[in-house]
């Protein structure tokens, strides 16, 4: 993806998965103008983990799946150039190793967040390990607050802190930076269901 | 005590190690000759394994292959316009509702755009779904509401969006004005729209052009008016994104319209109850606009038949109604394309309504009037036999109700002096109120016999030019505390909501349009509760049409179902022959 033309809106990518108890994992992405309008919308079809994947990337699945399968594939559907990525779970922080942009995990606006998001891992208890079991590892993060927002960015990419917060820090001024997810939500919804 | 015991220990050099030497390089092959018998160790028990045998043991390869991820995409116009717009706080919000709070962040979960059912494909659907709430487009276009909107007032601007048919039909008082004008906002900044035309009736132009200088001061409109010449260069302007023109000037300009050629983006009609005859040249000019959205506003979608709906709809969406529809079909038809919210519903703060029916008993002079009067009336109306017309019967009802009124001979009047005592007492508190009638004649005469409380007139004989200035004088002038007003002219668009009292002197046929009067001082902005009085003269004609008319608020109920006891039809031809008990066959004509 080239850089963004001296015409083009300022695009922000927001990507989330949304899990379904029957089909699996969905993907979805909406890149939106510096005002929140739709500009390109992309969803996948439904992912579903086998036993093999299960064992074989053990803890390491999430954040292959979310992060690098959906996360990675959307990204690169994209016709505007997003300037980040915004998630809204933890695992897709891996995306940011397979796509050219920071990727930056955003918790909801009322302080509520799903596993995996920024405030749930802040206030997750300590894992207990065990030798005979692989250890779970998150990402490491360093989070920040801008505005009424939470949000964070995996340790290894924490050089982009200050890059993030001059893009985002405009848009969060005037719109809640956690709502394109709920968008996303009820776009793979209303794609389901035209297809059913 | 003994000694201890004494260790004794000898050390010996522990025994050679014995070595053996073991080639198994060449175990098999060992050179005898190097050793004797005696010195070869016992030959160990060599079990061998064949190592080979393990390129034999099965694999089984678990193939992870990097999957081709299915993703469907979809892309949606962009919107440049909102570039724009003034910064924010270029106007000063205006007296009203509790001022918003400019700069504030919207609120989490906003109004949404949902899209209407007839929007069938998915990339089309998307559009509206992924949209951000009506707050952020706001906030993100930079621009201010005057004051904060109330939320039903935002979910009906979030149902005109996406419509490209659509009647909004909120009762009186709601403000559909303010709610189109918002949508059209909108729409504009979003690049949706480029080229509107709202039509409205001629008395309610200048309240428009104040609404929409106050909801959409960035908004250029131009009114359609002045000399022939002047409004055909109206007409053809170019870059003209929102024109005002009247249902009268309509019918003198449509030729011009059409020579233009002009494709509307939208079509706003206000009081768009003035279509509801298909067949009149006012519905038919306004059905010929070339245009691509459709929306109605109308506080009395149904006025005397279910029929007018189907005429509304004629406009909106040609052929989703018609006439032969049993009404709760046709609600149910319509229910996707009409949104109404009464007061009771959505506006839990609103002042409360109070009725007082006051039944007045005519003067001794006014009964005897009123009685030879009708005595004559119906002798005449039986003479006429078969050939009695409904205008036979109209006039003689609009004779009954002028005695009502007042009497032509000696001037008396029960219900002037019933509403002189109430007026005494609302100028002495400081309030003010509103008289409605349905004639001029009976207006000036009131204007005459209440000198003492100062009143101001509105009414078909006033210049609309002076219009304003009674209504601004009624507002600011505190010696000023009666304003006598026409139905015809008063009945829809004007805001008179700093009036506590609202006096019905004498009935409308049709109650939807007493309420359209009502709601002018009951809506938005009332500052306290409103009292409408409704004098009616016992045993007389005024009583059998309220009865009539009672009986028929059932017809609206029927069509919206989800809003109780609005009035909203008037009398039929029938039901105004049955006044006088006049037969014809099995029914009352």
């Amino acid at each position: 993806m080239g850089g963004r033309a001296e015409n083009a809106p300022l695009a922000v990518g927001f990507l989330t998965v949304v899990e379904h108890e029957q089909h699996g994992l969905f993907g979805g992405f909406l890149v939106v103008d510096a005002r929140g309008r739709p500009l390109e919308f992309h969803c996948t079809a439904p992912v579903k983990t086998n036993r093999a994947q299960e064992i074989l990337f053990g803890p390491t699945l999430a954040s292959y799946l979310y992060g690098e399968q959906i996360g990675h594939a959307l990204f690169a559907s994209a016709k505007h150039r997003p300037v980040l990525a915004c998630i809204d779970s933890g695992p897709m922080l891996a995306m940011r190793g397979h796509v050219d942009v920071p990727v930056v995990l955003i918790a909801a606006a009322d302080g509520t967040a799903t596993a995996g998001t920024a405030a749930a891992l802040a206030t997750m208890p300590a894992p207990q390990l065990r030798l005979d079991a692989a250890h779970p590892r998150g990402p490491r993060l360093v989070s920040f607050s801008l505005g009424q927002h939470r949000l964070a960015l995996d340790a290894d990419y924490a050089g982009e802190q200050a890059a993030v917060v001059a893009q985002l820090e405009p848009l969060a001024a005037r719109w809640d930076l956690s709502e394109p997810f709920a968008r996303i939500r009820e776009a793979i919804d209303e794609a389901q269901r035209s297809g059913r | 005590m003994s000694d201890p015991p004494t260790a004794h220990w000898s050390w010996q050099p522990p025994a050679a190690p014995r070595v053996l030497e073991l080639s198994l390089k060449a175990a098999g092959h060992a050179p005898r000759a190097a050793f004797s018998q005696s010195d070869w160790p016992a030959a160990p028990a060599i079990q061998s394994l064949d190592l080979s045998a393990a390129s034999k043991v099965g694999v089984v390869s678990l193939r992870l292959p990097k999957p081709r991820l299915k993703v469907s995409s979809f892309g949606f116009p962009l919107a440049w316009q909102a570039a724009d717009a003034p910064p924010a706080g270029t106007h000063s919000p205006p007296s009203g509702p509790p001022p918003g709070t400019p700069g504030a962040p919207p609120p989490a979960r906003g109004t949404r755009i949902q899209p209407p059912k007839d929007i069938i494909k998915l990339a089309d659907r998307l559009y509206y779904v992924l949209q951000p709430s009506l707050e952020t487009l706001v906030a993100g276009s930079g621009l201010q509401f005057p004051f904060q909107p109330y939320p039903y007032q935002m979910e009906g601007t979030a149902f005109l969006y996406p419509r490209y048919a659509a009647v909004l039909a909120d009762e009186m008082g709601l403000g559909k004005t303010m709610q189109a004008i918002t949508a059209v906002r909108l729409l504009l900044h979003a690049g949706e729209l480029s080229s509107v035309l709202l039509v409205c009736p001629k008395p309610l132009v200048t309240n428009w052009q104040r609404e929409f200088h106050q909801w959409a001061p960035e908004v250029p409109l131009t009114v359609v008016e002045g000399d022939s010449a002047k409004r055909r260069w109206q007409w053809q302007l170019a870059d003209c994104p929102v024109r005002l023109a009247n249902y009268e000037l309509l019918q003198r300009d449509h030729e011009v319209l059409a020579e233009c050629g002009r494709t509307f983006d939208l079509v706003i009609l206000d009081e768009s109850q003035r279509i509801k005859n298909r067949s009149s040249t006012t519905s038919e000019i306004i059905r010929s606009i070339p245009r691509r959205r459709s929306w109605a506003l109308t506080g009395t979608p149904v006025e005397n038949s279910p029929n007018d709906l189907v005429g509304i709809f004629e406009f909106v969406s040609p052929g989703v109604l018609d006439e032969g529809m049993k009404p709760r079909r046709m609600g149910q038809v319509a229910s996707e394309y009409v949104l109404r919210r009464t007061k009771d519903k959505v506006l839990a703060d609103l002042p409360p309504k109070t009725f007082r029916d006051a039944d007045i008993e005519l003067a001794a002079e006014q009964r005897e009037t009123y009685r030879m009067a009708e005595e004559e009336g119906v002798v005449r109306l039986e003479k006429l036999g078969e050939s009695v017309t409904i205008q036979h019967v109209f006039e003689l009802v609009l004779r009954l109700k002028q005695i009502c009124n007042f009497d032509p001979v000696t001037g008396a009047s029960s219900k002037l002096e019933r509403l002189s005592a109430d007026l005494e007492e609302i100028a002495a508190s400081g309030r003010k109120a509103v008289v409605f009638s349905q004639w001029v004649e009976t207006l000036r005469t009131l204007s005459q016999r209440l000198q003492a409380f100062s009143p101001l007139e509105y009414h078909g004989q006033i210049p609309t030019g002076k219009r304003d200035a009674v209504l601004n004088e009624f507002r600011d002038n505190p010696r000023r505390s009666v304003l006598l007003i026409s139905y015809g002219a008063g009945g829809v668009g004007l805001n008179l909501q700093f009036a506590g009292y609202v006096f019905l002197f004498d009935r409308w046929w049709n109650p939807a349009v007493e309420d359209q009067a009502i709601n002018r001082a009951h809506r938005i902005g009332a500052a306290g509760p409103v009292t409408v009085t409704r004098l009616l003269a016992t045993g007389t004609i005024e009583e059998r049409i309220d009865q009539v008319l009672r009986e028929k608020r059932e017809l609206f109920d029927a069509i919206f179902t989800d809003v109780p006891g609005h009035a909203s039809s008037g009398l039929t031809q029938a039901e105004i022959f049955g006044l006088f008990r006049l037969f014809r066959g099995n029914e009352e004509v």
